[in-house]
């Protein structure tokens, strides 16, 4: 995985130059909300898994889904669901921190389309639950660091479709 | 590796958020960040100047040196190799650690300049006078911030550490 940091400097290293001053603006501009990073991600974390239950009761509660032969009836299937959703909303917080969604790409949406058609987990569904994610969490963290964890949510969204 | 990937790689292998202690480090990390990015502009305008400066007091040291024997190839290579350790340094005042001089620089320099044929010797004299240049172009405080990698580097020549060849068990002769 990368960070905003880490992936400036190898771009610019392969070219043997110092960060532009587009790239310098980025990295201040990073710098600059990093209280905000911050602050969201300890928001997050406390509040994890309300998250997951306003993003379900949002989303995918009472629909064909979670009724009997649907891809989240049965309890195990449900628990299953629910522990995916915790961990998108935990790698999109560290790709929020890093200001990169490399980690996105390579830990998570990594052949994951693929194991999800193959076990028949709906994908349509999916979406629709990161994005519910994505709203219950701006309205925990406010909007600036909502638009910045939207950036991740959309990421995996888009990895699936 | 910037201290961000460390703390979220660290989180990540125990299936967690990053600590409350983790996210001061960050943080903190942010917050100098404007300081960081003001040093490594200085590095990056003055490197020219560095690098003619420092190579002057070297040749005034070490004038017998492939890079002062009137071969333009060697005299530019050894000049451009010191310029690119004055980025490499400035790629570590921004990421807050000498992960990326280690990983570009530092590695398996020593083997190189040896198969090189470069008097190891001499590098060391030239980039101690890239560090006397460095101090006297920043001012204290931001030196603070670079002179270490300087040292880092020095301090690699000079005290390679073990040798590839160990292993960790003992060793019986």
């Amino acid at each position: 995985m990368q960070d905003l940091i880490t992936s400036t400097i190898n771009t610019f290293d392969v070219r043997a130059q110092y960060p532009d001053s587009d790239a310098m603006n980025r990295l201040e501009e990073y710098f600059r909300s990093g209280d905000l990073r911050a602050k969201a991600s300890l928001a997050i974390s406390a509040n994890a898994k309300s998250i997951i239950t306003k993003a379900v009761a949002k989303s995918l509660m009472y629909t064909d889904i979670t009724a009997p032969g649907g891809n989240m009836y049965t309890c195990r299937r449900y628990a299953a669901c629910i522990r995916d959703l915790e961990y998108f909303l935990r790698y999109a917080t560290y790709a929020m921190l890093a200001g990169d969604p490399s980690i996105l790409e390579e830990r998570v949406l990594n052949g994951l389309r693929e194991t999800y058609n193959s076990l028949g987990v709906p994908i349509g569904g999916t979406m629709r639950a990161v994005q519910a994610m994505k709203e219950v969490t701006a309205d925990l963290v406010g909007t600036d660091a909502g638009k910045e964890m939207g950036v991740y949510f959309d990421y995996i969204c888009s990895g699936l479709s | 590796m910037s201290i961000v990937k460390q703390l979220i790689i660290n989180a990540d292998e125990e299936l967690r958020y990053p600590s409350l202690s983790e996210i001061n480090l960050l943080q903190n990390f942010c917050q100098t960040g404007a300081n960081r990015i003001r040093i490594a502009r200085i590095l990056a305008d003055n490197e020219t100047r560095l690098v003619q400066r420092g190579s002057r007091r070297f040749w005034k040291r070490r004038p017998i040196t492939p890079s002062n024997s009137g071969n333009m190839r060697k005299t530019n290579s050894c000049q451009r190799d010191q310029g690119w350790y004055i980025r490499l340094i400035a790629y570590c005042v921004l990421a807050g650690n000498s992960q990326p001089l280690d990983e570009i620089g530092i590695e398996g320099m020593r083997e190189m300049y040896q198969s090189l044929g470069i008097p190891l010797g001499n590098w060391v004299e030239a980039l101690i006078c890239l560090k006397e240049e460095a101090i006297a172009l920043l001012e204290n405080e931001d030196a603070v911030e670079v002179i270490p990698y300087f040292d880092h580097i020095i301090q690699a020549l000079v005290n390679p550490g073990p040798p590839y060849r160990i292993n960790d068990g003992w060793a019986e002769y």
